[in-house]
């Protein structure tokens, strides 16, 4: 039996980078973002400072997230060509949520895209950061695709949890795979909401 | 109730190499009627709704009572058992007289009109050893006991016929992957329940954990809502990604 050549590892490994650093790390970032609520501009602009002066923050932003970022975004591009959907037919909620799965990962995909590049690597200092911000999200048209882009994520996030545990084998039976299912709705309702609120809030600065 | 008709609309192909084409069929109706006694009224006069005389629609079954998955076909699209499937209940959802679509599996090579070689099928029952072994040179005495706790479930496991509807229904089984599909999953934790069947239950993880195995599923959950036997595959799916993942890691440290 020549299992070496097959792909199991990797599917794994693809399905665990992406809750452990990346869920985590999303976790982390929309709960610093909710500063804006709690201060405003000004304490926002000291989480962003804190954050830019973390002790070896640009190794940590590589390992952490771009290595596992790029891996996952190549490998589940490969994963998106592989699947014929079916939607149309089968029209279960679980279908749905598999083909979403793939839509997100795209949009997701070049929300990053654009969102790394104006946020992180464009503009560097705080208060640049949150002007352009502002200033983008005042028009409509931009605040909508941002909050599309943010959706999708933490759509591709909680629906990604569903799957994963699944796929480690940590959740088995029926009832906990529709507890589970509920309990990844709930916290893409959550977390989107946070999300879409934060948003509103730096609009508004 | 005399003149009523049943309308269909079939899909059709020759042989294996030539193009599918529409064919419409009009057959007085009568209650209680199946897909497959509509068909057999078709090869008593194969006539198309058109009235002119045509091939009789080939197709395939065997125990007109859903447990061979022989007649395994599209009926309005979705993936069914053509004995099972009543022409009555059919119209109870669309209405009397509506037309219905039989067209043969799409996952399968198709060998005339709605026949299909489900021979991929038999492939991975293979590939994964999906039997328990017991022959040898000399006696080797009584098995284990099968716990009737375990019996209970591994027997709806066992209900499997072959018949295609989950691997019809998943959209990661399709020409562009190589994944092994939802019933030759359940297969393998029949078997690896089974006590003598698990004494070659290593042979069969790692057969899932090949190219194009266990890890390939998406979690789309079809195969579970159009199985006939109604077993639950996304629960045995999940069962053996545990086991797989168990025995990767024992494989990784200990072997």
């Amino acid at each position: 039996m020549n299992y070496k050549k097959s792909n199991f590892l990797i599917r794994k490994v693809h399905s665990l980078l992406a809750i452990i650093p990346m869920g985590l790390f999303i976790i982390l970032h929309i709960t610093l973002n909710s500063s804006v609520f709690y201060g405003g501009i000004t304490a926002y602009k000291t989480v962003i400072n804190v954050m830019q002066n973390i002790p070896l923050i640009t190794e940590a932003e590589i390992i952490i997230i771009a290595i596992p970022i790029i891996f996952h975004a190549i490998y589940g591009l490969w994963i998106v060509y592989l699947a014929k959907n079916n939607v149309l037919t089968y029209t279960y909620y679980r279908n749905w949520a598999f083909y979403l799965q793939r839509i997100t990962a795209v949009i997701t995909l070049i929300y990053l895209l654009f969102h790394v590049a104006i946020l992180r690597f464009l503009n560097h200092d705080a208060s640049v950061i949150i002007s352009v911000l502002n200033r983008t999200l005042q028009n409509p048209l931009f605040f909508i695709l941002y909050v599309i882009g943010v959706l999708s994520a933490i759509y591709h996030f909680t629906n990604g949890i569903f799957s994963f545990l699944i796929s480690w084998g940590v959740i088995v039976n029926d009832k906990s795979q529709k507890v589970l299912q509920y309990i990844v709705l709930l916290l893409f309702v959550l977390l989107g909401g946070l999300s879409v609120g934060i948003l509103g809030k730096i609009t508004y600065f | 109730m005399e003149n009523r008709h049943i309308k269909l609309k079939i899909k059709r192909q020759d042989s294996p190499d030539s193009l599918p084409w529409w064919e419409e069929f009009c057959i007085p109706y009568k209650p209680n009627m199946n897909i497959v006694s509509v068909l057999m009224e078709i090869r008593k006069n194969p006539v198309n709704s058109k009235g002119e005389k045509t091939n009789p629609v080939v197709w395939e079954c065997n125990c007109l009572e859903e447990v061979c998955g022989a007649c395994s076909m599209l009926i309005n699209g979705i993936p069914k058992q053509a004995c099972a499937s009543l022409i009555d209940k059919i119209y109870e959802k669309t209405g009397f007289e509506k037309k219905i679509v039989l067209e043969p599996l799409k996952k399968f090579p198709v060998i005339r009109d709605l026949t299909i070689d489900r021979h991929s099928m038999f492939d991975n029952l293979k590939r994964i050893k999906a039997w328990v072994s017991v022959d040898g040179s000399f006696a080797i005495g009584r098995g284990p006991r099968f716990a009737e706790r375990e019996q209970k479930w591994a027997y709806v496991i066992s209900r499997c016929m072959t018949c295609g509807c989950c691997q019809e229904a998943c959209p990661n089984v399709n020409p562009k992957s190589n994944f092994i599909g939802p019933s030759a999953i359940a297969q393998v934790r029949l078997f690896n329940t089974h006590p003598i069947g698990a004494m070659h239950k290593e042979i069969r993880l790692n057969a899932l954990m090949s190219n194009g195995g266990i890890q390939e599923c998406g979690n789309a959950q079809n195969c579970r809502k159009v199985c006939p036997k109604e077993i639950p595959l996304t629960t045995h799916i999940a069962a053996l990604n545990r086991d797989t993942v168990k025995y990767s890691i024992w494989r990784w440290f200990s072997e």
